[in-house]
């Protein structure tokens, strides 16, 4: 990582809650009307698409139906849920938009999420052994992991993460990495497990269960496209999530650079840690603005849609600084991800010859 | 239609399983809202009928609430939820008309003054047009007409007369026969709201005698006095109500108590005064944790989940910094300052972030 001094770190500090502070006394009326639209737009599609979907035996219908029912979760998990949940709204003082009562359309609990994205992983982005979404302790992402023959298939754990998507993040605080090494035992785990259980098996109640029942003559119709609805979100919310750290360029950190790190340091890691991508205002929209991971990072709690606005600030201030700002293309920074998923899943030598941009130094 | 969601559990089940949320029919809200803003579910809506002027910086809002609103009795008061440049802001007024008058057309009226920097007072004044919907609470407070009837000692000032002309206009409608007195404290006689009405209701009610007072109209000024108080007769056996500024309530308070008039005996109901500046002199107070009834005070800059967990309550947190919004809780009164912006908090419910926010006066909150 760049390393700066105290004054710098300080300095640093400054340029951005100059840029936070700026927002936040311009927050308003503008703000509450984007995300009251953006939440009429999601009631719309996903009702749009519920209605639709019995009579998706006819192709292009079940195209339609399936199509907008999955945007309409991708929209409300990614531009709604994650950044209500993260208190981008709280401000507004609406009981729907509030940080701690907000609950997705989703496997994953909300309070759970609170506990490991809020606080974990905002907290501790990147730092191997405490950012437990650094591999979501299931894929070998740096050299902090020793290499092991089973790495090698960890690419059909990527792919199998990405379809089960919303189960998969549902039980990350399981932990079950750590119950397997017995650092901690089931029995801790039973109330998070029974949150878990109610709120999995209310969402596929929902979609696998209820609709297609009530529509009963076209219930396997409505099961695939409920289905189809929620692999589309899964897949997408997955890629966007994996670009935000995993690219190239993304930084690791470990225990020791952190410790009593200052306000400053904390948001140089956040800067170096993160990755954006570059879109038209739908790949925006439908990556909850995650496409602008860096800024988010730098400013979690600013509403999403304000990104965009203060991207070039953040890239003037980290261009001061001599830090670098991570972006491309999203298909140039996804290749990224895949080649250090697969590079990652080599032994290291192999892997210097394949992939020297991912070089290990240590290793001849 | 949508209401059967609230109505019938099994539908209200199934209706949080769809939904993901414990009032899944304000699901519908943002479109609702859009067709007709009195059908939205998430809180009762009240339409503004009309708007009058009372005096220079007072108007009285005429509202008529959705079916499901519950009702109220003479001098109780209701939330009102504006939302003012996006921001939902909540306050507390009284209701200024009688329930005879809301079971006869279904309206309500508040009567409002303009509060120096009042930010929902001013928005409601400036900018509030017959038409507009606004959000209102059940009526709650228990601010009530004697009953059975014995005689009555109004002492209010400015306007703190709302809720009493609620209760006049009650008793009068009712038949009370019980000596009623009004000793009204204003600044000048046209600062006096509702003149007509309380003219009206002394001229047709023989049992109500009103005797209104301008304080600045005369050298030196005139305030409440032992003087006033021997002019009403029979004195000692009337329940008092008093509803005005804190100066006036403190007085009229002593003034009633060494005439040995019993606590019980004598009614008070709140009046929202403009908030001083604050500085940094004004930081720490009194913090109330309401779900476990636990009263402590606080100094300084502690921000109060410190004070929160000093008093061994173990709220949620995270980040400790203000980051990740971990320890946001409901705060239900009072005003803190972000340790972050320096900034003041309004004075009414609203999400705070116990991380990093200092108590500056009485703060009570959801812990």
């Amino acid at each position: 990582m760049k390393t700066m001094n105290e004054t710098q770190l300080k300095e640093l500090e400054k340029d951005l809650d100059t840029i936070r502070d700026q927002v936040i006394s311009d927050l308003g009326e503008r703000d509450a009307r984007y995300i009251r639209k953006i939440v009429r737009l999601h009631r719309s599609l996903e009702i749009g698409g519920r209605v639709l979907m019995p009579f998706g035996f006819i192709p292009p219908v079940f195209l339609a139906a399936t199509t907008a029912l999955g945007i309409s979760k991708i929209i409300e998990n990614m531009e709604i849920g994650h950044n209500v949940m993260h208190g981008q709204y709280d401000w507004m003082n609406d009981p729907s938009l509030h940080s701690q009562t907000y609950e997705w359309d989703t496997v994953c609990t909300g309070d759970s999420w609170r506990r490991t994205h809020n606080y974990e992983h905002h907290t501790y982005t990147n730092i191997i052994g405490k950012d437990r979404d650094y591999g979501y302790a299931l894929l070998r992402l740096s050299d902090d992991d020793k290499w092991k023959p089973a790495h090698t298939l960890q690419f059909i754990n990527y792919i199998l993460l990405s379809v089960f998507f919303q189960w998969g993040v549902g039980l990350h605080e399981l932990e079950s990495e750590r119950i397997h090494r017995r650092e901690i035992s089931v029995r801790e785990k039973i109330p998070f497990l029974k949150d878990f259980f109610r709120k999995g098996g209310r969402q596929a109640f929902k979609d696998y269960v209820f609709f297609p029942l009530i529509t009963f003559p076209v219930a396997p119709v409505v099961l695939a496209g409920n289905i189809g609805a929620n692999l589309i979100r899964n897949l997408w919310s997955s890629t966007v999530i994996f670009c935000g750290h995993f690219t190239q360029d993304a930084e690791t950190f470990t225990e020791e650079e952190c410790e009593g790190e200052s306000k400053g340091h904390w948001y140089l890691r956040q800067l170096t840690g993160s990755s954006n991508f570059t879109g038209g205002k739908w790949v925006h929209l439908l990556s909850g603005h995650l496409s602008y991971q860096v800024e988010h990072h730098v400013f979690p709690d600013l509403p999403a849609h304000r990104y965009p606005e203060i991207s070039e600030k953040v890239q003037a201030v980290c261009k001061k600084h001599g830090i670098p700002y991570n972006t491309g293309t999203f298909a140039k920074q996804y290749s990224t991800v895949l080649k250090r998923i697969f590079g990652y899943s080599l032994p290291d030598r192999m892997r210097n010859r394949l992939l020297p941009e991912f070089r290990n130094r240590a290793v001849g | 239609m949508i209401s059967v969601l609230e109505k019938s559990p099994t539908l209200h089940w199934l209706g949080r399983q769809l939904f993901n949320r414990d009032d899944p029919a304000a699901f519908f809200d943002p479109l609702l809202e859009r067709i007709n803003p009195m059908w939205v579910r998430q809180y009762t809506p009240a339409r503004v009928k009309a708007i009058y002027n009372e005096t220079a910086d007072t108007k009285t809002f005429v509202l008529a609430p959705a079916g499901r609103w519950k009702g109220f009795a003479a001098g109780q008061h209701v939330n009102i939820g504006i939302d003012v440049d996006g921001v939902r802001r909540n306050r507390t007024f009284s209701l200024s008309s009688s329930p005879i008058q809301w079971r006869a057309d279904g309206t309500v009226t508040l009567t409002i003054k303009r509060l120096p920097g009042g930010l929902v007072t001013n928005w409601m004044h400036d900018h509030l047009e017959p038409g507009a919907v606004i959000g209102l609470g059940e009526a709650f407070g228990d601010f009530r007409i004697p009953d059975p009837q014995e005689p009555a000692l109004y002492i209010a000032g400015g306007s703190g007369i709302t809720p009493v002309l609620s209760q006049l206009e009650t008793m009068a409608a009712s038949d009370y026969r019980a000596p009623v007195t009004l000793l009204y404290f204003v600044r000048t006689q046209a600062d006096v709201i509702a003149a007509e009405k309380l003219h009206a209701l002394a001229s047709r009610w023989p049992a109500f005698t009103l005797k209104v007072f301008a304080t600045s109209d005369t050298h030196p000024p005139q305030f409440l006095s032992e003087q006033h108080l021997d002019e009403v007769p029979g004195i000692a056996a009337r329940r008092c109500y008093l509803c005005g500024p804190k100066g006036l309530m403190d007085l009229a308070n002593d003034l009633l108590y060494r005439r040995g008039i019993g606590e019980d005996r004598i009614h008070s109901t709140f009046f929202s005064a403009p908030t001083a500046n604050l500085d940094t002199e004004s930081l720490g107070g009194a913090v109330h944790f309401q779900r476990s009834n636990l009263d402590v005070s606080s100094e300084g800059d502690a921000v109060l989940l410190d004070i929160a967990e000093a008093a061994k309550l173990s709220p949620r947190y995270g980040c400790r910094m203000g980051i990740c919004h971990q320890c946001s809780c409901r705060k239900t009164s009072g005003t803190v300052i972000n340790r972050l912006t320096g900034k003041a908090s309004g004075p009414g419910e609203e999400t705070i972030q116990l991380c990093v926010s200092v108590p500056s006066g009485p703060v009570s909150v959801e812990l």
